[in-house]
Parts: C-alpha cells; sequence; structure tokens
C-alpha cells in the first residue's frame, strides 16, 4: 500500500459523539457497537428523545443488551440479529421528521446496511455518524459474478459465488457495500500469493 | 460573455412597486431552455454606464418564446431598478446574458418547502412549473407587506391550490418558521428567497433543528453597496481604473474594457473571485461566499459586491 495517500471511495469512520443541535436521536448498533452507544451515553443523556436498536449477536457475539437496558431512559428495542433490527428500522423510518440524527456502531458491513436501509427515506450516508466495532472484516463484491463474499479477514478470499480466488482492493462502493474483489491468478492459474489475515 | 439580443415585449404594471416584463428574441425564434429558479443579466446603458443586474426568470421552463422578469423599484436603488421602472418601454431592445441556475432544485428531495418573502417570490414562479411538471410533493410559502403590494397571488393560487399558504403582515399573520421546520418529513429541502432577515431567520432555524445544510437553499442576491472612491490597478491589464462612490468594482472594471468572470452579480456564486496583490487599506468585504477567514486574510475579494477601505488597490488581473 502506498504512504501518504487517502483512498477517495474508503468510508472514514470516527467515534460517536452526539450532535447538540437535532430534535431527536436514533441509535443502532451491533454486538460491540453497543459499547459506543453506552459511550454516548456517558456523554450525555440529550435533551431531545432517543430511541436505541440494538441486535445482540453480531460476529463477535458480545452482548451488552443488560448495560444498555439500564442506561438507555425508554425507546430501547434489542434484537436477536441485525436481519431483525433492520426490519424494525424500515417500519420506524415513515414516521421520522427532518431534525432526525442517525449514529451506527457496529461492523462495516452492518454500518453500510443501515445506510441502505435508511436510503430511500432521504438519508444521505454523509449525515449518518459511523463507528466501526467488532472487526476490519470486508464485505467483498466480486466484479465477475457479482456475488457478494461477507466478512472477510484475508486479503485473498475465495468468492462465494462462483469460486474465483478474488483480491480484497482497497476500493469500496457505497451502494453495495462492499470492497472491490478482483480474480487473482487470472493470468497464472493456481499462482497464488500468500493469503494472510489482515482485516482481522 | 456572449449576450442574447431581446425586444421588449409587454410591461405590465403588477403592484405599485413592481413591473413584469416580458421579452422576445427579436427574429421570433425561441430562447435557450432554462430550468426553474435560473436568473439571467440584463444589461442596460443608461447615463453614459452600463448597469447589470441579475434578475430570476419567471414562467414555465417549457414555453421558452419569451422570458419574463419582474423588477421591483429599489427605494435606494442605485439606478438598475429605477432605470427598468423609468425609462423601459414596450419595443426597446435590450442585452441579456444565458439564463444561470445557482437555485437549483433537489432532485432527490421527497419533498420541496418554499419560502418567499416580497419580490423572493419569482425564482419560485419558474420552480412551481417544474414541481407541478414532476408531481413533486410541496408547500409555497409566501410572505408580504399586504395583498395590495403582494405580486402573483392569484396566479398562485391558480397554479398551487391549497400548496400556497399566505402571510400578509398587514392582517398581523406572521410565518412561524420554528413550527413550519420542525414537522416536516425526512428527506424534506427547505429553499428561501426574501429580505436578509427571512434568510437568516430560516437558515439559522434549520440550523438549531438540526437539518443538513445540504437540505437547506437560499438565494440571495445582494445588490453592490455604494462606498468611497478608491483606485485598482490590474497588474495583468496593465490598467488603472477609478472605481466611483456609486459604481462597484466589477461595474468600472468593466467600463475599462476588462471583462472579468462573473454570474450572480450578487455576491453568492464565486465566480468573479479575484486575487488582492496589495492593498494599502483593510478589504470591505460584502459577499456571502468567501469563509471568515478567506476574508481575514485580505487574499481574495468578489469584485461584484465587495471594495476596499483604502485608497488603492492592486488585483491579479
Ligand atoms: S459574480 Fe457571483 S460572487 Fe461575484
Amino acid at each position: 500500500m502506498e504512504r501518504g495517500y487517502w483512498i477517495k471511495s474508503k468510508p472514514i469512520y470516527t467515534s460517536l459523539v452526539w450532535h447538540e443541535k437535532a430534535t431527536s436521536h436514533l441509535v443502532l448498533a451491533s454486538g460491540i457497537g453497543g459499547m459506543a452507544a453506552l459511550k454516548l451515553f456517558q456523554q450525555m443523556h440529550p435533551a431531545q428523545p432517543v430511541t436505541v436498536l440494538y441486535a445482540r449477536y453480531a460476529q463477535m457475539e458480545v452482548d451488552y443488551s443488560e448495560t444498555l437496558k439500564k442506561v438507555v431512559p425508554d425507546n430501547l428495542h434489542v434484537f436477536k440479529f441485525e436481519e431483525d433490527l433492520l426490519t424494525e428500522l424500515k417500519s420506524i423510518m415513515p414516521h421520522m421528521r427532518m431534525g432526525l440524527r442517525i449514529y451506527v456502531a457496529g461492523s462495516e458491513g452492518f454500518i453500510w446496511d443501515v445506510a441502505k436501509a435508511v436510503k430511500p427515506f432521504g438519508v444521505d450516508d454523509a449525515h449518518i455518524m459511523k463507528e466501526q466495532t467488532d472487526t476490519l472484516a470486508r464485505n467483498v463484491y466480486c466484479v465477475h459474478c457479482k456475488a457478494v463474499t461477507k466478512s472477510v479477514t484475508t486479503n485473498i478470499v475465495a468468492c462465494c459465488g462462483c469460486e474465483r480466488m478474488l483480491f480484497v482492493r482497497d476500493h469500496f462502493s457505497r451502494n453495495l457495500g462492499a470492497y472491490m474483489g478482483l480474480m487473482v491468478d487470472a493470468e497464472s492459474p493456481g499462482e497464488l500469493p500468500a493469503i494472510e489475515e489482515i482485516y482481522p | 460573455m456572449n449576450m442574447i439580443d431581446v425586444r421588449v415585449a409587454a410591461i405590465e404594471q403588477v403592484t405599485p412597486l413592481i413591473k413584469h416584463f416580458k421579452f422576445v428574441k427579436e427574429d421570433g425564434s425561441k430562447l435557450p431552455p432554462f430550468s426553474g429558479g435560473s436568473h439571467i443579466v440584463v444589461a442596460l446603458d443608461a447615463e453614459g454606464r452600463t448597469y447589470r443586474n441579475p434578475y430570476s426568470l419567471m414562467g414555465s421552463p417549457t414555453e421558452t418564446d419569451a422570458y419574463h422578469i419582474s423588477v421591483r423599484r429599489q427605494e435606494n436603488s442605485r439606478g438598475g431598478s429605477a432605470y427598468m421602472h423609468e425609462n423601459i418601454s414596450v419595443g426597446m431592445t435590450l442585452k441579456i446574458t444565458h439564463p444561470v441556475n445557482l437555485f437549483t432544485l433537489a432532485k432527490m428531495a421527497h419533498k420541496h418547502v418554499l419560502i418567499a418573502g416580497g419580490i423572493g417570490i419569482t425564482p419560485f414562479m419558474s420552480q412551481i412549473e417544474d414541481l407541478n411538471r414532476l408531481g413533486a410533493e410541496y408547500e409555497l410559502h409566501y410572505a408580504f407587506r399586504s395583498y395590495k403590494q403582494a405580486a402573483f397571488v392569484e396566479e398562485l393560487q391558480k397554479a398551487c391550490g391549497n400548496k400556497l399558504h399566505c402571510y400578509s403582515d398587514s392582517d398581523g399573520k406572521r410565518l412561524d418558521m420554528d413550527a413550519l421546520l420542525s414537522n416536516q418529513p425526512l428527506g424534506t429541502h427547505v429553499y428561501v428567497c426574501g429580505p436578509s432577515p427571512m434568510v437568516v431567520g430560516v437558515l439559522e432555524t434549520a440550523k438549531n433543528l438540526g437539518w443538513p445544510d445540504s437540505n437547506v437553499h437560499n438565494e440571495q442576491f445582494l445588490a453592490p453597496p455604494v462606498g468611497e472612491s478608491f483606485k485598482v490597478q490590474l497588474a495583468k491589464s496593465n490598467l488603472e481604473v477609478q472605481v466611483p462612490a456609486e459604481m462597484s468594482m466589477l461595474e468600472a472594471i468593466e467600463a475599462a474594457g476588462v471583462q472579468p468572470e462573473y454570474l450572480c452579480r450578487g455576491g453568492v456564486c464565486g465566480r468573479c473571485e479575484l486575487s488582492v496583490l496589495e492593498s494599502d487599506g483593510g478589504l470591505e468585504h460584502n459577499d456571502h461566499f468567501l469563509t471568515e477567514s478567506e476574508k481575514a486574510s485580505c487574499k481574495k475579494i468578489m469584485p461584484c459586491v465587495s471594495r476596499t477601505k483604502g485608497k488603492r488597490l492592486v488585483l491579479d488581473l
């Protein structure tokens, strides 16, 4: 990787901080992301209404739901899986008004699932505050067969769709919520560089 | 800038202070297409100088047989609007620029809230045509002093029906910005055009309620303020230009035969930006374009509205 060089398409994640100006807040967290939600409430309890949706079992099987129940005043909803959280999110979005601030914490895959879910309601991902927790694992989009291989921790991975060996690039697509994967041994089949875990 | 020759086809006194002008091409051909919210600059040769004033295009962007603008006679006009009111008559020819849109509707918006104050209604006159054609969801909030001074209320009622909400000072009816902006569905964009306190009011309210900047749009062309007379030296053109008190720097530079770029002539678009090489006094920045730190650095100036507090300025032009 070249030094001193930003890859434009690669999203930048920060730590969650409350927006002071808002009419309401919506916090979405998954797995270890629950810690980021707890940290938000350490900062303060906002004056405006807050809704928290938390999915217990992300990749790493940690559960902050008991602590969240003690800290979040009301409007905490706990789900077993991220998919359930996303279904609930889509059902509450139509009732939301301008001035809503959205905060997401979880794996990169979760962050972009949320971004995709709220986009049809007129929320641009630029206005979502995002914290990457859990893991650096990447979703990888195969440019050959268009399948997305989830939670990839290595530099090279076998595509879940076409089984080609894909090199995981830094080029990220916000629409797909995934990094581009390009066949690595196209020129000389079978000749693979070392496969290493670099996105733990 | 290449200009279009037009003939004044009709003039209508809409209210005691507002006149509506209709322009057509001399040869009867169509004028260039435009989108809702666009403006043109009208060039007027008067009293030995050229006024160039921006006006919003009204009417339907799909009908380009004619352009329509409305001009309010400004109380302390430096001449442009008064000249339009007193000296322009049907049949005269004028030069106008191609339309430019610095106040476009957001294509991705789920809903549009339009807020107009007084003559600030004009850019919305073309936008509502676009919105109606697209079947978009919108509301138009129009505030004015009194029904007698308010232009186009009947046309708007016809075009917008119950999407139009009028607020007349004389009836004591006020537009409650906070109430209006605190209960809009997600994906709403707000647009404001009107007197400065109104624009500032909308911007502040939206900000305080947590609206993202990208969902808030305003059009607020400033009239170039008058000031002290000073000299500008144009380094590249090797010219020295005297800027009289009642002329803008841009106008004076144009009068000297140099043609800097511009779009809005009102301190908002940024197109006319020039680099300041030297100045013997502080700059008087009147624009809404440069950031506070850029203004403080005194390295850039928008000649359409800004001046110097000193006697002499050297520009990289
Ligand atoms: S012409 Fe637009 S800022 Fe000067």
